[in-house]
């Protein structure tokens, strides 16, 4: 036999190669050494050393993929400028598209209701699509927040198309009613809670001017709409005719009744520094720089911003029954809270409610503190103006921005106690938001005084 | 009442600044490369050391079933080949089996194997799966590839494995 020269760890086929000579006496043929297996999506020879996490995170700008995954980032942020630089204010579209249907032919009537159905069709088509959009980008975030990578099958492109086809599962899923429920009012509850979400988006603003319907007082309008559907909750929670379900639909009754007061109050300064509850009026409010370049967005009001701010946005997340706030439909302690004895759609019908209502909130809160369709920078004037990205982009970006911290704070804090959710809203959150009002107060004073900014 | 006062917004301050700590480290993590494999389409390759699916070599093969000898679950079974004319045993496998269903993978046949490079090793392969029990059994004559082939009672014939993808083609042998 021949000498082995080189060391232990020398690749097998020369070594192998080598070894038969040796064996000349060996009366089968040489055995076909296996394929060398290929990845089978990409082509390229499985030898590609992946390291533990700690090694991955000491320098992540060294991983192709990572740098990949920054590209599309900004392409995609760009696209979307691009996007909304060449299809211009959609509001300016509407125009164009009701003077179409006035040219018809139509009696002006008919054109008022078709009109109607169109911005009708164009919100319920939001509120479906950001269900699809919500539930993947939640997918995503939280999978990314726990060093996961979420879908990444379906559709192609970073499992662009799960959601879809949970949508057609869920339609095609059993419809189970219990023995013990309220078969009408079973049948009835996710309806009556997902009416006043579509009802209540009737006058959110999309971008400047921008909304189903101009409505005088829309914030009241919004919050009177957006507060019906806990009637839907307990009725779910009732009609299931399980204890679980019961106790859900209670809790979710006890925490939305009680976060009501808070997010009506800490929008009070706001509606006191814009002087209207027309949410247009708001968003305009908000139109300007300081000093040129500092926008005056109601968040960036001195102390009273900042504060109705966090109050709007806790209570929001308490209104949507999310984590941290998600007593009612508490897993570890209810199962599934209000919504355990719901299947297919009508259960889906309770998460479109939920991601609408998220939406909503998000579109609020860039309305009444990130200034609405404002940009955050004046437009620069060597940039043309055709070339400048259009309201309803920034009111949509600002408010995702706000959707990413609702998730941001679901994956990131433990759920509350019971007790403990009704002592931070009794307890701290409304004193403060009262404190803010009149805090507020002090800073109009000021204002009018000739201390405050112009 | 100022101590209470101070102590209440101290409270509020720290209480405040645990969830902002919070957020920035969820934050951070979002951030971060995620650390899963895509399995089917992307898979690891282990570190040398790894026990992974027995190979065997019948050409080096001088059995001297010290293998079977060294197996604490006796699961070789090998016998040697009789010369044609002088019918005596010669070092060459006539056959060789391995049975993974008792096997447990304890590297003991690969450190008996006196031949070099080894005839009985531990390959990087990790994906066995096995349809039914008779596929455990794997066997070998001259001439099979280095995964073996697995007996087939119904056809009275060795067949090749259906489920076995090797990872790499394998490990250095020592």
């Amino acid at each position: 036999m021949k000498a082995e020269g080189s060391g232990k760890n020398e690749p097998v086929p020369a070594k192998h190669a080598e070894a038969k000579p040796a064996a000349a006496a060996a009366p089968a043929p040489k055995p076909a050494p296996p394929e060398p297996v290929l990845n089978r999506r990409h082509g390229k020879l499985l030898t590609e050393t992946r390291y533990w996490p700690t090694e991955i995170w000491r320098n992540p700008w060294s991983l192709p993929r990572y740098r990949a995954g920054a590209l599309w980032l900004a392409g995609i942020v760009l696209g979307i400028a691009a996007i909304g630089a060449g299809v211009g204010e959609l509001a300016a579209w509407g125009e164009k598209l009701l003077a179409l249907l006035g040219r018809s032919g139509l009696p002006p009537v008919a054109v008022a209701w078709v009109w109607v159905l169109v911005k009708l069709t164009c919100v319920i088509g939001v509120i479906v699509a950001n269900g699809l959009w919500a539930v993947w980008w939640e997918r995503k975030i939280s999978a990314h927040i726990q060093s996961r990578m979420g879908p990444m099958y379906a559709g192609g492109f970073h499992g662009w198309a799960q959601t879809i086809f949970d949508t057609i599962k869920l339609l095609l899923k059993e419809d189970v009613t219990p023995a013990a429920a309220d078969q009408v009012m079973h049948l009835l509850a996710p309806i009556v809670a997902i009416a006043p979400c579509v009802m209540a988006f009737a006058p959110v603003l999309f971008g400047d001017e921008l909304a189903a319907a101009r409505i005088d007082v829309g914030v009241l309008y919004v919050f009177a709409f957006a507060s019906i559907s806990v009637i839907g909750v307990v009725m779910a929670g009732w009609a299931s005719g399980n204890k679980y379900s019961l106790l859900g639909g209670l809790r979710a009754a006890a925490q939305i009744v009680s976060y009501e007061l808070p997010r009506g109050f800490s929008v009070v300064p706001v509606i006191m520094f814009a002087g209207s509850l027309d949410l247009a009026v708001i968003g305009q409010a908000q139109a300007g720089y300081w000093l040129g370049f500092f926008p005056r967005w109601f968040v960036f009001y001195p102390v009273v911003g900042q504060l109705a701010f966090l109050f709007f946005l806790i209570a929001s997340v308490a209104e949507t029954n999310r984590t941290p706030f998600d007593i009612p439909e508490a897993e570890s302690e209810l199962v599934a809270g209000f919504h355990t004895e719901f299947s297919g759609m009508k259960w889906s019908l309770f998460f479109l409610m939920e991601y609408g209502y998220v939406l909503l909130a998000s579109f609020l809160l860039a309305v009444f503190f990130l200034g609405g369709g404002a940009a955050p920078l004046p437009h620069p004037a060597f940039i043309p103006a055709w070339l400048s990205i259009p309201s309803w982009i920034w009111m949509t970006s600002k408010a995702m921005l706000m959707m990413f911290v609702f998730l941001w704070f679901r994956w990131t804090f433990p759920r509350l106690r019971v007790d403990q959710l009704m002592d931070f809203n009794w307890k701290f959150l409304l004193p403060w938001s009262f404190a803010n009002i009149g805090l507020a107060g002090v800073l109009i004073y000021l204002h009018l005084q000739g201390w405050g900014l112009r | 009442m100022g101590a209470a006062v101070i102590g209440y917004f101290k409270t509020v301050f720290r209480a405040t600044w645990a969830f902002v700590e919070g957020l920035w480290i969820t934050l951070c993590y979002l951030f971060k490369p995620s650390v899963t494999v895509q399995y089917p389409t992307e898979k690891l390759v282990p570190y040398d050391a790894f026990r992974g699916m027995l190979l065997f070599d019948a050409s080096t093969c001088i059995a001297c079933s010290l293998c079977a000898k060294a197996c604490p679950s006796a699961c070789i079974a090998l016998e040697s080949q009789v010369h044609p004319e002088t019918k005596k045993r010669v070092p060459k496998a006539e056959w060789y089996t391995l049975d993974l269903g008792k096997c447990n993978f304890c590297g003991l046949c690969q450190e008996a194997c006196p031949t070099k490079p080894k005839s009985v090793w531990h390959s990087l392969d990790y994906e066995y799966a096995f349809s039914n029990r008779d596929e455990m059994v794997r066997c070998w004559k001259p001439g099979f590839p280095l995964a073996g082939r697995v007996w087939d009672p119904k056809g009275k014939a060795f067949r090749d494995l259906e489920s076995y993808i090797p990872v790499r083609e394998v490990q250095g042998r020592r």
